[in-house]
């Protein structure tokens, strides 16, 4: 009883969405009768510019953030879990305040720094901001995983002879690889969301990211929303992540549970 | 060895810098400048000018208030909501893996496609609740256009799109109580009501904590939801404090004004953590003095 | 660097010179001096937190030194970064890399030292023959015994062909039958190497049937080194005659001194029997006995003097019983300071 109603709860609003999306718009405004249709669908899918550009926009922004998180997260949290144990606590409640710092207060110094450095407009400098504001949560995750791995492993590395570079290559990083994981999709979750920065730095509808891409969608029309099409927008935009979700569940679950924990 | 570590923190270190500290000192200048149309959009000092301005604007005031009633609607109905799904995740359930994912779900979608779902969900008349309550004969209900049921709309949005988060925190809490013990309570014939208040609580105490401040940042900092959702209305009876500086940013083009604006509610969001920190402290005296 | 000869003596094998570690206030390795020769095994001995696994790894070099001199080979590498001292350590946890099959986690080393292909096979084959790990080679270290973990361990030490062998506790992971039965196979397996080894335990019996000279430490100070039976019969203090023995030495005070009675030593016969020339006595109850199977504990309570434990082969029948020791085999201690007094036993030849 309980499980029916947390399925209701959580699956009933997308289900709705979906079956507004399948339906011609006099349906929804029970004017006409409701026959099935691809019509939404395909307006979208053909507008200018076509829906697809806004998924392609947000999976290259969602990439290129991951990619820049992990490179400065990784040193970074190898080097937190090997300091001493006072510098490094100190400097891990900074991160963890930084961690649940509401971005949005952030937006306005962050358009300022688009305008004076010519970032704006640009996909991929959106990962700038996007890795600053992932790296205290992927940070945590994997600061914690370097803290699981035995020092021993590393010490025989040394014995053995390996530098720095051979230990991460050869012996951490393999060993990492799931805490990596779990970092790399909470990032790429977080940009494919992200909206507030997204909205002032990118003005040019065919670079949109998929949240403002939504938004400006809602907005078009005043009086009346294209209530089908915005239906037929939520599945599509959703559809990337729900299948990011059923793939990956595990390591997102696991990543986020152990970021807030350790944190 | 030493300086190695350090230079391998340095770029993240630099990064967080640039985009954590230096804003908010930025902030701090910018809010004794005024930058607007009436200045040509050049900075001009103007001293503590802004933050009297701040401190008579009702606007302020207001979107204070109904920044604070947003947050701590939404946040303890999403503690309640979270407590209450990760105790029935937790249980030896058959089918739990996939009902944890698809709980998970309304957590992972964008804020503002599901804002603009709700929006339709919410519609009147033609949105499923209106439909439903029309089925039965009942008047419908103006969520998004009366003032006094839009917040909670916002509210109900909220909830279920981070109870989720919540309730997957806790779950991962509840796995840390090893089962002897509620073995040894079962042996001892406590029931569930006791079970809950005397052991799952005290030890959730932690990621209870954790799940509190982290959420109730982020509800002060809500944005995403109200601007595509309500668009702050109806007149202004949803305006949260980030979508009003925002608003002054993009739309009044009165860059210092909406600099003072984050900073108090970045003030307020500090205040209320102390104020949450100096309370828990005094509780646990409390509990310490009872005992 | 100074020259390979300049800092030594010619030694070939291990020297430790006034060694010590230091951190903050407290001194873990208390001026350390010893040698092991090339070819000899000599164990580590002491009770958790003596020091024992800080020296092995300030010879390794995974911790610095903070004063003193180690020697390799006649070289000092008190400064080199552990890579460059030719050591190979087993760990107490093994260490194997757990991403790695066996294979790869004793030819990474040498692949990443730029050894060449035909080479590492060569070296890998024979190693993997001498360690019976042939039909391991694909496994990860998950899917082995714990047995076959340490035989990894110890190859992948092998195949360096290292100037010194450490070992920290390789066998306090394994349950206690194959530790017995490996003991023997160890010792031969290291004693073929022709390097000097250096073995940390805080098992008595593991360092005395595995090793040719023991080094007892208790607090970072050494406080005796010698054979096995030099240290049981005759230790330089009170704390070497304990640790050593089981059962443990009977101790009873005798004014500022202590007697150290070691319970296979004494003999039990019946209360009121005359003593012989040179023996002393005690007279106490029998409040009960330890079947060991061929042999058998008894404790002997003796009034004010406490409880006695007496190791012999036969059950005594009385319960009213007189424990006595010849006075030369008695070991006398400073009842304050613990330290061994002149004139008390001298050692058996037998």
């Amino acid at each position: 009883m309980a499980r029916l109603l947390l399925l209701l709860w959580s699956l009933g609003p997308m289900l709705w969405q979906l079956y507004s999306s399948l339906k011609p718009s006099e349906a929804l405004s029970g004017l006409g009768a409701g026959g099935w249709t691809l019509e939404n669908y395909r307006q979208l899918l053909q507008g200018d510019p076509p829906f697809l550009t806004y998924l392609i926009n947000s999976v290259v922004v969602g990439a290129s953030s991951t990619a820049l998180t992990l490179a400065l997260a990784v040193p970074c949290a190898y080097a937190l879990s090997r300091l001493g144990r006072r510098q490094a606590r100190a400097l891990t409640a900074l991160v963890a305040a930084a961690a649940a710092f509401p971005a949005v207060l952030l937006f306005l110094a962050l358009l300022e720094l688009a305008r004076d450095w010519h970032l704006a407009n640009q996909l991929l400098a959106l990962s700038l901001p996007y890795a600053g504001l992932c790296l205290p949560l992927a940070i945590l995750l994997l600061q914690a995983a370097f803290a699981d791995i035995p020092v021993e492993l590393e010490e025989a590395a040394l014995i053995e002879g390996m530098g720095l570079w051979q230990r991460l290559r050869w012996i951490l990083l393999p060993l990492m690889a799931p805490a990596m994981a779990s970092s790399a999709l909470l990032v790429f979750l977080f940009s494919w969301n992200e909206y507030p920065i997204a909205l002032t730095w990118l003005s040019r509808t065919e670079l949109l990211t998929l949240a403002p891409a939504m938004a400006r969608i809602a907005g078009s029309s005043v009086y009346t929303i294209p209530y089908g099409a915005c239906a037929a927008a939520t599945v599509l935009g959703s559809a990337p992540l729900i299948l990011l979700m059923l793939l990956f569940q595990r390591q997102i679950i696991s990543g986020l549970t152990q970021g807030a924990i350790k944190g | 060895m030493r300086w190695r570590l350090w230079l391998l923190m340095a770029p993240a270190l630099a990064l967080l810098l640039a985009i954590f500290a230096a804003p908010l000192l930025h902030y701090l200048w910018l809010s004794t400048q005024a930058q607007s149309v009436l200045t040509g959009l050049q900075p001009q000092p103007i001293g503590a000018q802004q933050w009297l301005r701040l401190w008579n604007d009702g606007r302020f005031w207001q979107d204070t208030w109904q920044t604070l009633r947003f947050s701590a609607a939404s946040v303890s109905l999403e503690m309640l909501l979270g407590l209450a799904v990760a105790l029935l995740l937790n249980q030896p359930l058959r089918g739990r893996g996939v009902l944890r994912t698809i709980s998970l779900l309304p957590w992972a979608l964008p804020t503002t496609v599901m804002a603009l779902g709700w929006r339709w969900i919410f519609n009147d008349p033609y949105g499923p609740i209106s439909r439903l309550l029309a089925g039965l004969e009942l008047p419908a209900i103006p969520f998004l256009s009366n003032p006094a049921l839009t917040w909670m709309a916002t509210v109900g949005a909220d909830t279920w799109k981070t109870t989720p988060f919540v309730a997957l925190l806790l779950l991962a809490g509840l796995q840390t109580i090893p089962a002897d013990l509620y073995e040894a309570a079962a042996l001892e014939g406590a029931t569930p009501w006791q079970t809950l208040r005397r052991i799952t609580l005290p030890l959730l105490t932690p990621y209870l904590l954790i799940a509190l401040l982290f959420r109730l940042a982020q509800a002060l900092g809500v944005f995403d939801l109200i601007q595509v959702l309500t668009g702050g209305g109806p007149a202004g009876s949803t305006e949260s404090l980030a979508l009003y500086a925002y608003l002054n940013a993009m739309r009044f083009l009165d860059f210092g004004y909406s600099a003072t604006l984050l900073l108090g509610s970045f003030a307020i969001l500090l205040i209320l953590c102390g104020a949450g920190a100096v309370i828990w402290r005094w509780s646990l005296r409390w509990q310490g003095g009872l005992r | 660097m100074s020259g390979p000869m300049s800092a030594g003596d010619g030694f070939q094998g291990l020297k430790l010179r006034q060694l010590s570690r230091r951190v903050g206030s407290h001194t873990l390795v208390d001026q350390l001096s010893l040698t092991v020769a090339p070819g000899e095994i000599l164990a580590l001995l002491g009770p958790s937190g003596c020091g024992k696994s800080s020296t092995l790894r300030l010879i390794a070099g995974l911790d610095p030194a903070s004063s003193g001199e180690i020697q390799l080979g006649g070289r000092n590498i008190t400064a080199l970064p552990p890579a460059e001292r030719q050591v190979a350590m087993v760990f107490q946890s093994y260490a194997l890399f757990p991403h790695l099959s066996v294979e790869r986690n004793l030819s990474l080393g040498m692949e990443l030292r730029g050894m060449g292909r035909a080479e590492i096979q060569r070296d890998l084959d024979q190693v993997l023959a001498l360690m019976q790990l042939e039909g391991l080679r694909q496994r990860k270290p998950a899917e082995l015994s714990g047995g076959q973990r340490q035989r990894v361990a110890l190859a992948r030490a092998l195949i360096r062909r290292p100037a010194l062998f450490l070992l920290d506790e390789p066998m306090s992971n394994l349950d206690a039958q194959l530790r017995d039965n490996l003991r023997a196979e160890l010792r031969t397996l290291l004693r073929s190497t022709g390097v000097p080894v250096v073995y940390v335990t805080h098992d008595q019996h593991e360092a005395m049937g595995l090793a040719d000279r023991i080094v007892v430490l208790r607090e970072g100070r050494l406080q005796q080194l010698g054979t096995a039976e030099r240290l049981y019969r005759d230790p330089a203090n009170r704390f070497v005659a304990r640790f050593l023995g089981s059962p443990t030495v009977n101790l009873i005070e005798r004014g500022t001194t202590q007697l150290g009675l070691r319970p296979e030593l004494l003999e039990l016969t019946d209360a009121g029997s005359p003593v012989p020339q040179g023996w002393e006595a005690l007279e106490g109850q029998l409040s009960h006995r330890e079947w060991l199977g061929d042999r058998v504990i008894s404790h002997v309570q003796c009034a004010e003097q406490g409880t006695l434990r007496v190791l012999s082969r036969e059950a005594p029948i009385s319960s009213a019983l007189q424990v006595r020791w010849r006075q030369a085999d008695a070991l006398r201690f400073d009842a304050r300071s613990g330290e061994r007094l002149p004139g008390s036993n001298t050692p058996h030849t037998e």
